[in-house]
């Protein structure tokens, strides 16, 4: 994949996934509705390919008014790497082509490989992901869980054991993925099937939709390092 | 400017430490009252999740899942307002309870508390960490 096309797929994915959740936003207050249907306008102009980079520079400032109007991201993780993403592609865009275009890209698809590695790294030094405690934990007691049924699960702890351990193994062993174009591909399918069932069990759809539109930076990294 | 800057800077140079360790979860109760000085009514709690979730309803969430979102957002507000209180933390929290209200129009008064979940030798326990003053709800009911 070639830079240029890379950068495009990211931006329109990326695009329909802050229209995704704009459109959330339209469904009551309307004192945020302004920034939102901006918001919309700006991701349309993106998906278009219209004015760039402009459109995308524009969501960049759009994004400091939101953080400024939520004081900090309206959910956390996802909102972050929206986020990253965003300023990545902007800073990328505006650039002259040559390597601190390449730079600006490639941190995002480092960043990527990152959000695995580190999110694998940090579980496997604390021995309550090693036994299963904590995650039997998220399904007792935390926000996360969609229904209350589910809150049965922590009533398994093996099988909650063994998802503990599948969990951190893929994220620590996700960056060896990098070493073919056929490994990363099966490495994103079983990412993208991760995040499909936080997205279910956790209601965390803006995970999906938000690291899915990020794949096309680490693919391109991938074909340019190695 | 600089205050804005400073929460964008997390996102672009990202810790990446989800989950790393599971900490105390905050529940929203709320109580409607007649008069700020009333006791505390029956605490209900903010949008208590479905029994059961059905597997289309759970894919369906993937491309519209707005009040979950919202909630997760109030439970984020919940979380900075043990940390670190602010106006705007609890502003949130009150508007976007009383926005859930508007079919249960009479009591004038809404207060909320923050319950906090956590395991203890094996056992849930519940402490509650926060409560609201109370506030009109008619000055709540913001556009």
């Amino acid at each position: 994949m070639t830079l240029d096309a890379a950068i495009r797929l990211t931006e329109v994915l990326l695009a329909l996934a802050f229209l995704q959740q704009s459109l959330e936003h339209l469904r009551r207050f309307r004192g945020e509705h302004i920034l939102f249907v901006l918001r919309i306008v700006l991701c349309g102009l993106v998906i278009g390919g219209v004015l760039a980079p402009w459109p995308l520079v524009g969501l960049a400032l759009l994004s400091l008014v939101m953080l400024h109007r939520f004081q900090g991201p309206y959910n956390g993780g996802s909102d972050r790497m929206g986020l990253l993403a965003l300023w990545c592609l902007a800073l990328a865009q505006v650039m002259p082509a040559g390597p601190a275009r390449e730079i600006a890209f490639g941190y995002l698809g480092a960043q990527l490989v990152l959000s695995y590695f580190i999110a694998g790294w940090v579980k496997i030094l604390n021995p309550d992901w090693r036994s299963g405690r904590a995650l039997r934990q998220v399904f007792a007691f935390s926000t996360y869980p969609v229904s209350e049924s589910l809150r049965g699960w922590a009533q398994r702890p093996r099988v909650l054991t063994a998802m503990s351990w599948a969990v951190m193994l893929f994220e620590i062993a996700f960056p060896l993925t990098l070493i073919s174009q056929p490994t990363l591909m099966v490495g994103l399918g079983l990412a993208a099937a991760f995040h499909l069932a936080n997205a279910c069990l956790f209601g965390l759809n803006r995970f999906f939709w938000t690291w899915l539109a990020v794949y096309p930076a680490i693919v391109w990294l991938q074909g340019r390092v190695f | 400017m600089i205050q804005t800057l400073k929460l964008l800077l997390p996102a672009l140079i990202p810790s990446w430490n989800f989950f790393d360790v599971i900490a105390d979860s905050p529940r929203i109760e709320y109580t409607l009252l007649n008069a700020p000085e009333d006791g505390d009514g029956a605490w209900l709690e903010f949008r208590p999740r479905p029994e059961r979730l059905p597997v289309p309803a759970m894919v369906g969430r993937l491309f519209w899942n707005a009040q979950w979102n919202e909630t997760l957002f109030i439970i984020s507000c919940a979380e900075r307002l043990m940390e670190t209180p602010t106006e705007h933390s609890q502003n949130e929290i009150f508007r976007r309870i009383a926005a859930d209200l508007t079919e249960q129009p009479g009591a004038a008064w809404l207060r909320f508390r923050i319950a906090l979940l956590s395991e203890r030798e094996g056992a849930i326990e519940r402490e509650i960490a926060f409560i609201s003053a109370a506030r009109p709800v008619a000055s709540l009911s913001l556009p």
